[in-house]
């Protein structure tokens, strides 16, 4: 592991992280081993984000340095090394109908992405029968339904009412999150619980999964 | 109760200046804005409402009367005309963008380029006049046409510069403003009428209300580079952004000041976006957000204005900053804080309204909502300075629910 390399990232310097790379790969260093120290800087990333030591500019500048090595190493591989082989327990996550904001949606995204889960990013304004699609393609543990307007009550409600008809409500659990969203709104949509941010919601995914790390 | 509706309206104006003031009124006051709710009451779509004001109007009157709120408002002149007429893009609304029967929605996107700071900062009238605003929208693209003013600063021989104004791209853009300014003049009045006849009914208007800024930060972030943008900025580029924040901070107060003096507004609204917790850490917040929104509401404090930031989202980690604002001089609007340590620590600093979760008035029981407005009244009530209000936008409560909520507003409320 290049332990200056692995620092540079999770401290966002950006400018050496990147440097640190170049330099790596012209002494002929393994691609791989590259994106090896980029999932530990993640994971330590992950873990200050959890530790209330970092925030939102972190995870979106963190993203930006890893697309930056990426670039710099993608070139060098010759396919098929980026393949996760990993039994990750599996998450289908979405902005909910009607709503188009995603900050907290991508922040729960990342954190369960480092937190060891696969997860299916729909999108945002996601319709009802795509999660049930989804659902029955992806066969995920795990179902997120985020929404910050209030209308998204209604649409996390209308969406868990599709997953129980659809017969899949059974091989789910189903958190919501987002906005003003709070046990109430839970009880109203039917959901299995609610997190008031994105580290409850890695939480309540390893206790239905016993999984991620 | 038998009570004129002149006896009623200074009733109410007098328990919400009181409660404004920081005093104890006869009850805590119940101030509501039903937006959209109105369409769902009315039975019309949220685009219906929308296009005929004179229905929502009626609509409003009729359910200010049902409810009997101390204050009550509609969607007013926050509606889609003015973003239609120019094809804005930041915005989308109900039956332009959106299903008929959905509330307006913002999309954030970069509309100021990372290595644009420098313009900006420059010269922020060319950069919103040249770039802004024909990105923005979309009918105001021949302004990218627009001259250099300043060359006017030659005297006889700028004047001809001025003549690109001619060009046929400047002026489709120039007749699509016209047509929105016109729209403004219209609406304007029927606002001033509508408040009218609301105060004829017994119900004061305006008041906690006004011409609304953004806080420099967000300023910078919800509009121009967006917030991922802004993000890798205070990384990148920390002194721009902190440069161009003073820009922002300057017009704002500015541009409130003017419209507050033109409309004899008492309060200025902010509504706050990136500056709660969760967004950005408290080192951040004291470089990048703290400074720079108490400087513009220092700014209006000192114009003789009152600030009314919406502290949207969570503000609990940071509220003993907030102590550092003049007492008595600002009004503290609330969303998901914890109201009862918002009270303790910032109860003799700022007047609140607001808190109250929708998520009772869309799918609790009447006893929850009974429960928790007492609750409220007497933790967040006690000693004054207190205004009930929701913690986010009515759109979707249930009127039989919001009934309940202000019954018992009077009811636990009174003193």
């Amino acid at each position: 592991m290049n332990q200056k390399l692995v620092d540079a990232i999770a401290d966002m310097d950006e400018e050496s992280a990147l440097q640190i790379t170049k330099d790596a790969l012209a002494v002929g260093t393994e691609p791989l081993a590259i994106l090896s120290d980029c999932s530990a800087a993640m994971e330590i990333v992950g873990a200050r984000f959890e530790k209330g030591q970092y925030f939102i500019p972190e995870l979106i500048l963190a993203g930006e340095i890893m697309k930056g090595i990426s670039a710099l190493v993608k070139p060098l591989l010759t396919g098929g090394e980026m393949q996760d082989t990993r039994q990750r327990p599996k998450v289908v996550l979405g902005t909910v109908k009607g709503d188009i904001h995603d900050i907290g949606k991508d922040i729960v995204g990342f954190m369960l992405d480092v937190g060891g889960f696969s997860v299916t990013d729909l999108g945002v304004d996601v319709p009802i029968e795509v999660f049930v699609e989804k659902i029955r393609s992806v066969q995920p543990t795990v179902v997120a339904l985020s929404g910050f307007l209030t209308l998204s009550y209604t649409s996390m409600k209308e969406t868990v009412d599709a997953i129980t008809a659809a017969g899949l409500r059974a091989n789910v659990k189903i958190m919501i999150g987002g906005g003003t969203v709070d046990q109430q709104v839970c009880e109203y949509a039917g959901a299995d619980a609610f997190g008031k941010d994105a580290m409850a919601a890695v939480a309540l995914a390893r206790q239905w999964t016993s999984g991620g790390k | 109760m038998s009570q004129s509706p002149e006896q009623l309206l200074a009733e109410r104006k007098q328990r919400l200046l009181d409660a404004y003031d920081l005093k104890q009124p006869d009850r805590v006051p119940i101030s509501i804005n039903l937006g959209y709710m109105l369409a769902r009451l009315g039975e019309i779509t949220c685009q219906e409402l929308e296009a005929n004001p004179d229905k929502a109007q009626e609509l409003l009157e009729k359910w200010a009367l049902y409810f009997q709120p101390d204050q009550i408002a509609g969607i007013g002149l926050f509606v889609a005309s003015p973003s239609v007429f120019l094809g804005d893009l930041q915005t989308k609304w109900p039956g332009y963008g959106l299903p008929p029967d959905q509330p307006f929605q913002f999309v954030e996107g970069e509309y100021m380029k990372a290595e644009e700071y420098d313009e900006f900062i420059e010269d922020p009238t060319n950069f919103t006049l040249r770039k802004f605003m024909p990105r923005a929208f979309k009918e105001l693209a021949g302004f990218t046409d627009l001259p250099r003013f300043p060359i006017v600063l030659i005297g006889y021989a700028g004047l001809n510069f001025l003549s690109r104004l001619n060009l046929p791209s400047v002026k489709a853009s120039l007749a699509a403003l016209e047509k929105t300014l016109q729209w403004y003049a219209d609406n304007a009045a029927r606002a001033q009428a509508n408040a009218q006849r609301l105060n004829a009914l017994g119900f004061p208007t305006g008041i906690g209300g006004g011409p609304l800024v953004m806080a420099p930060f967000d300023f910078i972030s919800d509009t121009l580079r967006g917030m991922r943008g802004i993000f890798l900025d205070i990384y990148r580029r920390p002194d721009k952004v902190l440069a161009a924040e003073e820009k922002a901070r300057r017009i704002s107060a500015d541009a409130a000041i003017q419209a507050a003096r033109t409309s004899g507004a008492k309060y200025v609204r902010i509504p706050l976006h990136r500056g709660s917790d969760g967004f950005m850490s408290i080192e951040q917040f004291k470089i990048f957000y703290w400074p720079q929104l108490k400087g513009l509401m220092l700014d209006l404090i000192e114009a003789g204005l009152t600030p009314v930031p919406f502290y949207e989202g969570v503000w609990d980690q940071r509220l003993e900053f907030l102590r550092e604002l003049p007492k008595g001089k600002s009004v503290g609007q609330w969303q998901s804080s914890n109201m009862f340590k918002v009270k303790e620590i910032l109860g003799d600093v700022m007047p609140h309204y607001g808190g109250f979760p929708v998520s009772l008035l869309q799918g609790g029981t009447p006893e929850q909502i009974r429960a928790y407005t007492k609750q409220m009244c007497e933790g967040v009530g006690k000693g004054g300075g207190f205004i009930m209000g929701t913690n986010t936008a009515m759109d979707e409560c249930k009127g039989e629910l919001v009934k309940v909520w202000i019954d018992a507003t009077k009811e636990y409320g009174a003193v």
